[in-house]
């Protein structure tokens, strides 16, 4: 080896100017002696739409967790709505949170309609009941996503895609500014794919920011503005086309890169460069 | 068998027996439903130091089965918390050690406690008038409690994640759960003893799980379940001449069974 490759990045430009809504800074995580994500540096400014990709064990689910406050890094800085993301507290009714569905027990007696409700409970407050009101909100969530027929279906009978669309209206049910998704079309068809980032790209298009955890590169790369390609460190941010493009890039980390198709070129942000330090492996 | 009615001790017994097997079913559906069981026994388990040294000190043996179950159940939730050690594996050590120090604690008394095998394995005539009060007591705040923080409790046992991520207190509401299940035990303890005391929290739950995917429904079904094994198993202990706490344990069990059969989530499945 001797050498590993950094990629010099960019965020894309048009966002200069307003305070990042999420900023990690050499942010290292490490679970006991294993590191799990090293030296990630990363900003995502208010407006844009950002896939986090990379192969399985590259320590995606650990990075959105990082920047949720629900684990904290042993080095560097991540900063939330411009706080720490351990400290965040009243801004945590900022954010919408969709978790991977694998961690979701499916056999738990719930109704969609009581899922989606949840998405009020911090609004709503310790101890006391969510209002007519509250109901509203989550009934218009379930609307929004085109499941407004399941409010009182079983959660666990649901199909996969009715699944992720009541856990998306759930997130929608907290009025977030940051929507934030860990692999969302797990387990679900195409189509279903389809309709959960078409939705995505709406409430990005009404000034939503969103970060998506994903494995589906191919259908990612035509829906976000920016991809970032996670393997420990961060390989890779740019906008897709540039990401994409880097085939070696895919070779060398490991990065699932060959769905990816290859755009036009105008400028690659992703390129290799020498290390100083010698390679730990 | 009517007249068993009007003899104070039995009356004492089904006040106690409705207040334990709504109780337990309630806590319980929170236990099965997070998979907690394995807690359950070991904080029921813990009590039988606490009611141990409570005897040696000559203390109401209820009040130090309190003070113990709740050290335990916090232990257990702080132990797992700070990361080091997997919660099953805390549950592992708290378990046999407190067993292990009321062993130690019975070996110091003198001759052997017919009170403190009642402890062991229920018995209706230990219930006394203080005891009712405490169960109902403990029930009312309980069940209080658990009104209060329904909409937190059903959150965090269904997706702790996300409700972490909204910003509900997660940590404050898993020491609320293990301190109402801590305080669950006890309150079972006189009626189905120490040993099978978790048993009472887990089946009826389990079987209202058969039967509904409704979570309200499961609480209400849960909470039916308990009295009948609890009203049930009084009466039929009575009658039978046995171990109270073993014949309500088996009465649930069979419910439980019945439930199992019964079961449209069962039909689905063989289909």
């Amino acid at each position: 080896m001797g050498t590993t490759h950094r990629v010099v990045s960019t965020a894309p430009a048009r966002e200069t100017g307003a305070e990042p809504i999420i900023e990690l800074r050499d942010v290292t995580v490490a679970f006991e002696d294993q590191i799990v994500l090293e030296d990630v540096s990363f900003t995502v400014y208010p407006g844009m739409f950002v896939a986090i990709i990379g192969p399985n064990g590259a320590g995606k689910t650990t990075l959105i967790r990082t920047i949720l406050g629900l684990v904290k890094p042993v080095k560097g800085e991540v900063r939330v709505f411009g706080k720490p993301a351990w400290t965040l507290k009243e801004e945590r009714k900022r954010l919408g949170y969709v978790p991977q569905i694998l961690s979701v027990d499916l056999h738990f007696p719930i109704t969609a309609g009581e899922v989606v409700l949840m998405g009020r409970y911090a609004r709503v407050g310790l101890i006391r009941r969510p209002s007519s009101e509250d109901v509203r909100i989550a009934r218009e969530a379930m609307a929004r996503v085109g499941v407004e027929g399941l409010w009182d279906k079983p959660f666990g009978k649901l199909s996969g895609g009715q699944r992720q669309r009541v856990l998306i209206a759930r997130a929608l049910a907290n009025t977030p500014e940051l929507l934030v998704l860990d692999e969302p079309t797990t387990g679900v068809d195409v189509a279903a794919t389809q309709t959960v980032y078409s939705l995505l790209r709406e409430f990005h298009a009404e000034g939503m920011t969103i970060l998506v955890v994903s494995h589906d590169v191919g259908v990612v790369a035509n829906f976000v503005d920016t991809v970032a390609c996670v393997n420990r460190r961060l390989v890779a941010h740019g906008r897709p086309h540039e990401v994409l493009g880097s085939e070696e890039l895919a070779q060398m980390y490991g990065c699932d890169v060959a769905y990816f198709h290859h755009g036009r070129v105008p400028h690659i942000v992703v390129e290799p460069v020498e290390r100083e330090e010698v390679a730990s492996d | 068998m009517i007249e068993v009615l009007t003899y104070t001790f039995m009356q004492r017994a089904l006040v106690a027996g409705v207040l334990i097997g709504v109780v337990c079913a309630v806590i319980g559906v929170y236990v099965v439903l997070r998979g907690m069981s394995f807690i359950g026994a070991g904080i029921a388990h813990a009590s039988f130091g606490g009611v141990a040294l409570g005897f040696l000190l000559g203390i109401n043996p209820v009040i130090s089965a309190i003070t113990f179950c709740l050290a335990v159940a916090w232990g257990i939730a702080w132990i797992s918390r700070s990361g080091r050690i997997k919660e099953d594996t805390a549950v592992g050590i708290f378990f046999a050690s407190t067993m292990a120090l009321g062993i130690l604690v019975i070996g110091l008394m003198e001759g052997y406690n017919v009170d403190l095998f009642s402890y062991l394995f229920g018995s209706i005539l230990a219930i006394t008038r203080e005891d009712v009060w405490l169960t109902v007591g403990l029930s009312a705040l309980v069940l209080t409690l658990v009104g209060l923080f329904f909409k937190e409790l059903l959150f965090i046992t269904f997706d702790p994640e996300t409700a972490q991520v909204l910003g509900l207190p997660v940590n404050f509401l898993h020491f609320l759960l293990v301190t109402l299940i801590a305080l669950t035990v006890v309150i079972a303890l006189k009626v189905v003893g120490i040993i099978l005391v978790s048993a009472l929290i887990v089946t009826p739950a389990a079987a209202a799980w058969q039967l509904t995917d409704r979570f309200g429904r499961m609480m209400i079904l849960a909470a039916l379940f308990g009295i009948v094994s609890t009203v049930g198993g009084l009466l039929l202990s009575y009658a039978l001449n046995t171990a109270s706490g073993a014949t309500i344990v088996l009465l649930s069990t069979t419910l439980f069974f019945l439930a199992l059969f019964l079961s449209p989530k069962r039909r689905l499945a063989w289909k």
